[in-house]
């Protein structure tokens, strides 16, 4: 086989996979965005329009105008919105807090427990949510706390700090200790090494945690859905209201869906490469 | 630095004064503090602990009780919650549908995640740009995704009838027949968590190193050999840890379900997690719908020992290499 | 300035025993060396001087104090790490001022500038200030470890490894920096390293680690002259001195196969085991092949590599089963071929006795 009948073979071939690779990339992505863009010509279609048309059509706001209160005046949405955030922020704020010291603990200190801490934390991720919940309705009554954010933001934690403190702990674990060593001969306190020369480092780890964190958290349904009614319900359990009633309009429960699953995308999209970081750094170390 | 500054000494400048305190004044820690330390920092995540573990402790309680709507003020009765459940037809079904579901979901994400990987490592022009929108489906709350999905299979109203139709598929009934209620259920989840697995795939494929797939290609092997004897071991360690996270996941799949067929039709797609809410929420048993997630529960545990045992040894395997 | 003592320090990671037993004292204003291989406890040792690390028995006094329960940042010692474990996301000078400006310290502003200036011309980095950390080569990032070690006062200054990544003419001239710095900057000072041409050429006394156990302390001169074991012999000189193993038998040292036979007078009883210690440059070429020259004692052998290294070469001589180095002046060796015989000469009073093994020392 002469060298040039070689080549181009490999040229060919390499043309071909290339090919079939991008059809490959084009086909599962169509399939990604495809539910997307459904949902999103779904909402912007009037009343006649959801079972005729497909991607023709006179797009119309109304059904957001409805979603969002803005026809009756109603600013329901504003209070969905409004609680999902404070859960939703309180929840990582109250996970940093109680998750950075004893991530750190756990990475530097060797303790007796702290691998069972660890693991105890680690396991609320997998624990199936209504074990947890039907007990802590009932003391949720008892207590005050049923459909309050303080409730939300105690039970996100289920949700929130196994994230936290698993990813924060292999990232202190990382960290170069003769950094620190260093500071502690320089004259400064362990407290004081931490946040001049440990936070600054880890600091954009640490926002990408939160953000997973928080999405993850804005994103949780049984939790809310279970242990709150009107006034902590969050966007996401909301937009399941428009799928009730005689006569469900498929445009307003398209238009709920969109407004309750945007600002988490929106947030991802903005952050997305710290987010992919963080994720596939949190899988590496295991 | 000599404390007393001599004559030739040039640094001696601005130094004279700040010689380090002597030792008998400075500050003691004795031992037994500094063992408190660490302590310390972990108390609030121990309170916490605590705080969770209080009603988990408590739920366990209750399936010692025939806690119900119909009984505010329970009795106790042993192990009968327990018996009852184990040797009933739906939690039967439940544990089929539940097992099914998250293998065979598992499965699919993960080898299509694979897929995706390898194509976005590639990295053509295409792939950088589909590599920003990945993560989208994972953004997104499984519950709105059913939604997104539920109308999507609607006959009248989803474009799923269509495009199928497109394809030459006609008699199309959405997700009425148990069949594809399973179907389009693992389809959702598939939807939403490949990325889950092509993220951190990718991410082990880019950290593989290099040397093994030259001297591999020198030596002359094609792209088939070279992904199972090499590509695949070496990036099972980061596979696993999606693998068994998904897994580990499915196995209390609610969302997903609860949005797209509230666990029908009939009980087809009742997991167990959805089989508790029905019977908690919906009948209002709370001692009934406890012992399902209780024993659940003792299962997800079970399993995440081996997992994470089995984990451990293919990590320490691997680090080897 | 402070006096350091080491009292049976002992530290064990899990089944591993770093350090065990080691103790040595260093005087105030002393350069003390800790020379040891990879992996022998060096820098654990200085860990623990500094409270880094925890000793599981064993004492630390500074001043006739006992640290124990002084934490780092009280005990007022300055160390330079081998990875120099500068802060990244800062400059040059703020790594250098960061001490300055410790809790500890809070020097006034002005003041702290001055003192970093002046460390900085003094080691040669001052046109790097503002550069970040990380756009540094390997030498000027060593200069800034050590610069933060020498700005602020410090009763003793701990090294550890400082020149272990710099290349050889790199190392070369810190070496004779670091030479210099020591004469003006008169602060007890213990360097860590595994290099004995530093050890020599720096130390007032140097210590010798291996598997955490201390061998020997002493002078440069002592170590040289009198090694407490074979180990410690073999740690100084290039090419290593020369170990021939054999028996004792009286006065007489037989090697294997009786190839080598010398008469060492100071040897009293007899020994199954031992080992002959030669340097190469305590070994001369015969030529004139002429019997005992006066008090040393000739041995034959047959040249089995020659390496020309310049103004000197290294010859390896087999006698029997046994190998020897020495090392001998080009024009001596310049006729000399491989499977020559040649005769080499050796003073008994330059020769050291040892235990099989490593082990103890006999006679010089």
């Amino acid at each position: 086989m002469s060298q040039k009948t070689v080549q181009t073979d490999i040229r060919r071939r390499k043309a071909w996979s290339g090919l079939f690779a991008n059809l490959g990339l084009v086909a599962y992505f169509a399939f990604s965005l495809l539910p997307v863009l459904f949902i999103l010509a779904l909402s912007l279609k009037a009343d006649a329009d959801q079972t005729t048309t497909y991607l023709w059509f006179t797009p119309t706001l109304s059904n957001y105008e409805t979603v969002l209160g803005l026809d009756d005046g109603g600013g329901t949405y504003i209070r969905f919105f409004m609680a999902s955030l404070a859960t939703s922020v309180g929840a990582v704020l109250v996970s940093l807090v109680i998750g950075v010291p004893a991530a750190y603990a756990a990475a530097r200190y060797r303790f007796t427990g702290s691998d069972n801490l660890m693991f105890t934390l680690l396991s609320f991720r997998f624990a199936p949510e209504l074990l947890v919940i039907i007990p802590l309705a009932v003391l949720y009554q008892q207590l005050g706390l049923y459909d309050t954010i303080v409730g939300m933001i105690w039970v996100l934690q289920l949700v929130t700090m196994p994230l936290v403190v698993w990813i924060l702990r292999s990232f202190f674990q990382d960290f170069p200790a003769e950094l620190e060593e260093a500071a502690l001969l320089d004259g400064y306190s362990r407290r004081q090494a931490f946040f001049s020369v440990v936070l600054p480092l880890v600091r954009p780890g640490i926002a990408a945690v939160c953000l997973l964190a928080f999405i993850f958290a804005w994103n949780n349904f049984i939790f809310p859905f279970t242990l709150t009614s009107a006034n902590a319900q969050t966007v996401t359990v909301s937009s399941l209201a428009w799928l009730g009633g005689n006569q469900v309009k498929f445009n307003l429960v398209a238009a709920g869906a969109v407004m309750a699953a945007l600002p988490p995308l929106v947030l991802a999209l903005f952050i997305q490469r710290y987010l992919v970081r963080g994720l596939s750094f949190g899988a590496v170390k295991g | 630095m000599a404390l007393d500054t001599a004559p030739d000494n040039a640094s001696g400048n601005g130094r004279a004064a700040d010689a380090p305190p002597p030792l008998d004044s400075v500050p003691k820690v004795s031992p037994g503090r500094r063992k408190l330390r660490p302590y310390l920092l972990a108390v609030p995540a121990v309170v916490l602990c605590v705080g969770i573990l209080y009603p988990f402790f408590v739920g366990v309680g209750y399936t010692f009780y025939n806690f119900s709507a119909a009984n505010p003020d329970p009795m106790w009765v042993g192990f009968k919650n327990f018996a009852d459940v184990v040797t009933s037809a739906p939690f039967w079904n439940s544990v089929r549908v539940t097992g099914l579901f998250a293998v065979v979901a598992t499965s699919v994400e993960t080898v299509l995640g694979v897929g995706v990987a390898l194509l976005l490592y590639r990295s053509s022009l295409l792939g950088k740009i589909f590599e920003r929108i990945l993560i989208v489906p994972l953004m997104i709350a499984p519950i709105l995704a059913a939604i997104m999905w539920k109308l999507l299979l609607l006959p009248e109203v989803g474009w799923v009838r269509p495009i199928l139709g497109w394809f030459g598929v006609t008699g199309y009934t959405g997700t009425d027949s148990p069949f594809w209620a399973f179907f389009w259920s693992v389809v959702v989840d598939a939807w939403i968590y490949t990325p889950f697995v092509a993220i951190i795939a990718l991410a082990g494929l880019r950290s593989l190193p290099n040397s093994p797939f030259e001297a591999a290609a020198v030596d002359g092997a094609n792209w088939w050999l070279t992904f199972r004897r090499l590509t695949l071991p070496m990036l099972w360690p980061y596979l696993l840890v999606a693998v068994i996270f998904r897994l580990m996941d499915s196995l209390k799949m609610f969302d997903i379900i609860f949005g797209l067929t509230t666990g029908g039709p009939g009980d087809s797609t009742t997991t167990l997690q959805i089989n508790a809410y029905l019977e908690a929420i919906t009948y209002a048993r709370y001692s009934r719908g406890i012992t399902y997630m209780v024993l659940l529960w003792v299962f997800v545990y079970v399993v995440s020992m081996f997992a994470v045992k089995y984990l451990r040894k293919v990590q320490a395997r691997s680090a080897g290499v | 300035m402070a006096g350091i003592e080491v009292s049976a320090i002992t530290k064990r990671f899990g089944k591993t025993t770093a350090v065990d037993g080691a103790s040595f004292t260093v005087a105030d204003g002393e350069f003390f060396c800790l020379l040891g291989p990879s992996g022998a406890g060096k820098t654990t040792t200085l860990k623990t001087i500094a409270g880094l690390t925890e000793p599981d028995s064993g004492s630390i006094h500074i001043d006739d104090v006992d640290v124990r329960d002084i934490e780092p940042t009280h005990r007022g010692l300055a160390m330079c790490f081998e990875g120099y474990a500068l802060y990244p996301q800062r400059d040059v000078f703020n790594n250098l001022v960061f001490p300055l400006r410790s809790p500890r310290l809070k020097l006034p502003e002005a003041q702290a500038r001055q003192r970093v200036e002046h460390i900085a011309a003094m080691l040669g980095i001052d046109h790097l200030l503002d550069r970040p950390v990380t756009q540094l080569s390997n030498g000027q990032r060593q200069r800034v470890a050590l610069g933060r070690v020498l700005v602020r006062p410090a009763r003793a200054y701990l090294l550890d490894e400082p020149l272990a990544h710099l290349d050889a003419k790199l190392r070369t001239t810190m070496r004779a920096e670091l030479k210099s710095i020591s004469h003006t900057d008169k602060t007890t000072s213990i360097y860590v390293t595994h290099d004995y041409v530093e050890a020599l050429s720096l130390a007032d006394r140097i210590a010798v680690i291996r598997d955490g156990r201390i061998l020997q302390v002493g002078t440069p001169t002592e170590l040289w002259e009198k090694p407490a074991d074979a180990f410690v012999a073999q740690a100084f000189g290039k090419p290593r001195i020369n170990l021939v193993p054999g028996v004792i038998d009286g006065s007489e040292f037989i090697g294997a196969d009786g190839a080598i036979r010398t008469r060492l007078p100071e040897l009293t009883e007899s020994v199954s085991e031992a080992q002959l210690g030669i340097r190469p440059r305590d070994i001369e070429i015969d030529p004139t092949g002429s019997a005992e020259r006066g008090d040393r004692f000739r041995l034959s052998g047959k040249v089995y590599v020659l390496e020309h290294l310049g103004r000197h070469t290294e010859v390896t001589a087999e006698i029997g089963p046994d190998r020897v180095s020495l090392v001998a002046p080009r024009h001596e060796v310049a006729d000399l071929r491989i499977g020559d015989n040649v005769g080499l000469l050796i003073n008994p009073n330059s020769v050291h006795v040892f235990a099989a093994g490593d082990e103890g020392n006999r006679i010089s």
